[in-house]
C-alpha cells in the first residue's frame, strides 16, 4: 500500500509544477519562453521580458564542463580501486570516497567560495566568480557516484575477462587497456549520463561560486543556472505574478531535461543488458 | 599499446592521490578554520548581535536541523521501504516493475530547488501549512525517497534466497516472513541507509529556502512552525559577507562533525553486522 505513495509523490510532483507553470504561457509564449535571451522579470523600464536560454545554456555548459574533470579522475581513481588496490584497501577506500557524498552543497560552496574563487582572483578573473570553479566544484561533488559506478563496471568486466587473458599470457594491465576497459565503456557512459542529471539539479554550490549573471557561458565569465534563479529569486517574486510562473516554468524546464536523460538512461541500459 | 598501459597505471596512482587529497583538504580545511569557534557556548546559546550571526552560537539551528532531518526521515523512509518490499516480494508482473524502478529513478532526478518549488504550492499555499517545518520535511522526505529505496532493495536482493523459501517452507505467511526474517536481517543495511539519507536530507537547503527554514527563529516545539536549520544558517552567514565569517566556519565544522561521524558509525556498524553474518 505504501508503495503507493511513492508513485503519487512523483505524480504530485509533477502535477504542482505543471499546473503553476501553465499560466505563463498565456503571456509568453514557450519559443519565446525557451530561446529568448533576455530575463526582464520586473517592469523597471515598462516592459518585462522572461526569456530562459542563458539559464538553460549555463546549465547544460557547467554540467557538462563537471563531468567532464571529473570523468578524468574517476576513471583513475576507479582503475587503482579495480586493478591496484587490494581487496582490504577497496573495502576501506569506499567509505572514505563516499564521504564526499555526504558533504552539504552549501559547504561546498562556501569552501569554494572561500578557496576556489579567490585563487581564481589572484590568477586575474575579475571578481574571481566563474563557470569554471562551479564546474571544478561540481566536478569534486560528483566524484564518489562516478567512482563508484566506473570501479563497479570494471569489476564486472575485470572478473569475466581477466582470467582467459591471462591464460593467454596477456599481461595484466595490457589486458585492462584492450579489454576491459572497452568491455566496460558502456556502463561507464550511463554512469555518466546520470551524473549529468545530477549535476544539473544542484543548486547551491553552483549559485555560490558562479556569479550570478545573467549571461551567456564563458569558461571564465560569470553566469546563472536554472536551479539558481530559482532560489535567487523565488523569495522576491509576487505570488500569481507572472514572474511566479515563470520561475515555476523553469523549473518544468529543468525536471523535463532530467525525464528525458534518465528514461533515455533506463532505454539505454536496456539496450546493454541484450 | 605498452606504453598506454603504462599511462593508465601512472594515471590511475595520479586520480587516486588527487581525490585523497582533495577529501584530506576539505575536511582538514573546515575543521582547521572552524575549531577556534566552536565552544559550549556556540553549541548552546542562540544567535545574537546586530547582524544576524555576530554574536552567541546555533543552538537554535542545530535543533532545527535535527527537526527537518527527523521529518524527512520518518517520511521518506517508509514509503522508501514499503516500496523496496513490494518490490522484491510482491510484484510479478514484469511491466510493473520495470515501472517502478522508473519511477524511482524519475523521483531521484528531480532537482531538490524543484521540490522546493513544489512543497511551496502544496503544502505552505494549498494546504495553508504555511512556512513550517513539515512543508520543509515533505520535500526532503521525497528528496531521500529514492535514496532509500535503492539502498534497502539491494539489502532485500542480497539475501539467501533459502532463507524465504524455508520460512516459507514452515508455514509462515509471506508478511510474517517480511516482519520477522527480512526486516531484522537487513537491519544494518536499512540503518545505514536512513542514517545516510538523513545526513544528505541534513544538507539540502535548497528545498527549504522558500519553505520552512528562516533566518532567525528560535527552538521549534511543533512541526508547524518554521525553523532554523544549519545549511541555511550557513548560506545566510556567506550571502552576508565578511562580517561573520567565523561564526560560518564554525556551522561549516559541526556540520562535517555530524557528517564524518555518522558516516563513520554506520561503516562500522555494517562491517561488524558483515562479520557477524559470515561467522554464522
Amino acid at each position: 500500500m505504501m508503495s503507493a505513495v511513492t508513485v503519487l509523490s512523483l505524480a504530485f510532483v509533477i502535477f504542482f509544477i505543471i499546473q503553476e507553470a501553465m499560466p505563463l504561457f498565456d503571456e509568453v509564449s514557450p519559443v519565446d519562453f525557451i530561446f529568448g535571451r533576455v530575463w526582464m522579470p520586473i517592469d523597471f523600464t515598462g516592459t518585462t521580458s522572461f526569456g530562459i536560454f542563458n539559464f538553460i545554456a549555463a546549465t547544460v555548459y557547467v554540467s557538462f564542463l563537471a563531468i567532464l574533470w571529473s570523468f578524468l579522475v574517476s576513471i583513475g581513481a576507479a582503475l587503482w580501486l579495480s586493478c591496484i588496490a587490494s581487496e582490504r584497501i577497496r573495502s576501506l577506500a569506499y567509505p572514505f570516497i563516499d564521504l564526499l557524498a555526504g558533504i552539504p552543497s552549501v559547504v561546498y560552496g562556501f569552501v569554494g567560495l572561500t578557496v576556489l574563487v579567490k585563487l581564481f582572483m589572484k590568477a586575474g578573473v575579475h571578481t574571481g566568480s566563474c563557470v569554471m570553479a562551479a564546474s571544478l566544484l561540481l566536478a569534486v561533488m560528483l566524484l564518489p557516484y562516478l567512482v563508484s559506478s566506473c570501479s563497479e563496471s570494471i569489476l564486472k568486466a575485470k572478473d569475466r575477462y581477466l582470467p582467459a587473458t591471462e591464460a593467454m599470457g596477456i599481461s595484466g594491465w595490457y589486458a585492462i587497456a584492450t579489454i576491459v576497459l572497452p568491455a566496460s565503456a558502456g556502463n561507464i557512459l550511463t554512469a555518466m549520463i546520470l551524473a549529468i542529471g545530477r549535476a544539473m539539479g544542484e543548486t547551491m554550490a553552483v549559485m555560490m561560486v558562479m556569479g550570478n549573471a545573467n549571461l551567456f557561458p564563458r569558461l571564465f565569465g560569470k553566469s546563472e543556472t536554472i536551479a539558481s534563479v530559482i532560489a535567487l529569486e523565488m523569495g522576491t517574486a509576487v505570488a500569481e505574478s507572472t514572474h511566479y510562473h515563470a520561475l515555476y516554468g523553469a523549473g518544468m524546464v529543468l525536471m523535463l531535461l532530467l525525464f528525458v536523460i534518465n528514461t533515455g538512461v533506463s532505454a539505454l541500459q536496456r539496450k546493454l543488458m541484450k | 599499446m605498452k606504453f598506454f598501459s603504462k599511462f593508465l597505471k601512472i594515471w590511475a596512482w595520479i586520480s587516486m592521490i588527487l581525490i585523497t587529497a582533495v577529501i584530506l583538504f576539505l575536511f582538514g580545511y573546515v575543521f582547521y578554520q572552524g575549531y577556534e569557534t566552536i565552544s559550549w557556548t556556540f553549541l548552546t546559546d542562540s544567535p545574537r548581535g546586530a547582524v544576524l550571526g555576530m554574536e552567541g552560537g546555533i543552538f537554535p539551528a542545530i535543533i532545527g536541523s535535527l527537526f527537518f532531518t527527523g521529518t524527512a526521515v520518518v517520511l521518506g523512509s517508509i514509503p522508501a521501504i514499503a516500496s523496496a518490499v513490494w518490490l522484491v516480494f510482491y510484484a510479478k508482473n514484469h511491466t510493473a516493475i520495470r515501472m517502478m524502478h522508473l519511477i524511482i529513478q524519475c523521483i531521484s532526478g528531480i532537482p531538490s530547488i524543484v521540490l522546493g518549488l513544489f512543497a511551496y504550492s502544496f503544502l505552505v499555499r494549498d494546504l495553508n501549512l504555511g512556512r513550517c517545518i513539515l512543508s520543509t520535511g515533505t520535500a526532503l522526505g521525497i528528496m531521500i525517497l529514492p535514496f532509500i529505496e535503492v539502498r534497502a532493495e539491494k539489502a532485500f536482493r542480497e539475501l539467501p534466497e533459502e532463507m524465504i523459501r524455508a520460512s516459507g517452507a514452515l508455514g509462515c505467511s509471506r508478511r510474517y516472513t517480511i516482519c520477522r526474517i527480512v526486516l531484522p536481517a537487513c537491519r544494518g543495511e536499512l540503518i545505514s541507509g536512513i542514517i545516510l539519507g538523513g545526513c544528505y536530507a541534513m544538507g539540502a537547503t535548497a528545498p527549504m529556502i522558500f519553505t520552512g527554514a528562516v533566518a532567525y527563529a528560535s527552538v521549534p516545539h511543533s512541526l508547524f512552525e518554521p525553523a532554523m536549520a544549519l545549511p541555511m544558517h550557513l548560506y545566510l552567514l556567506v550571502a552576508q559577507g565578511t562580517t561573520s565569517l567565523d561564526v560560518a566556519y564554525g556551522t561549516a565544522f559541526v556540520m562535517m562533525a555530524i557528517i564524518l561521524i555518522s558516516n563513520l558509525l554506520t561503516t562500522l556498524y555494517a562491517r561488524s553486522r558483515h562479520k557477524a553474518w559470515m561467522n554464522s
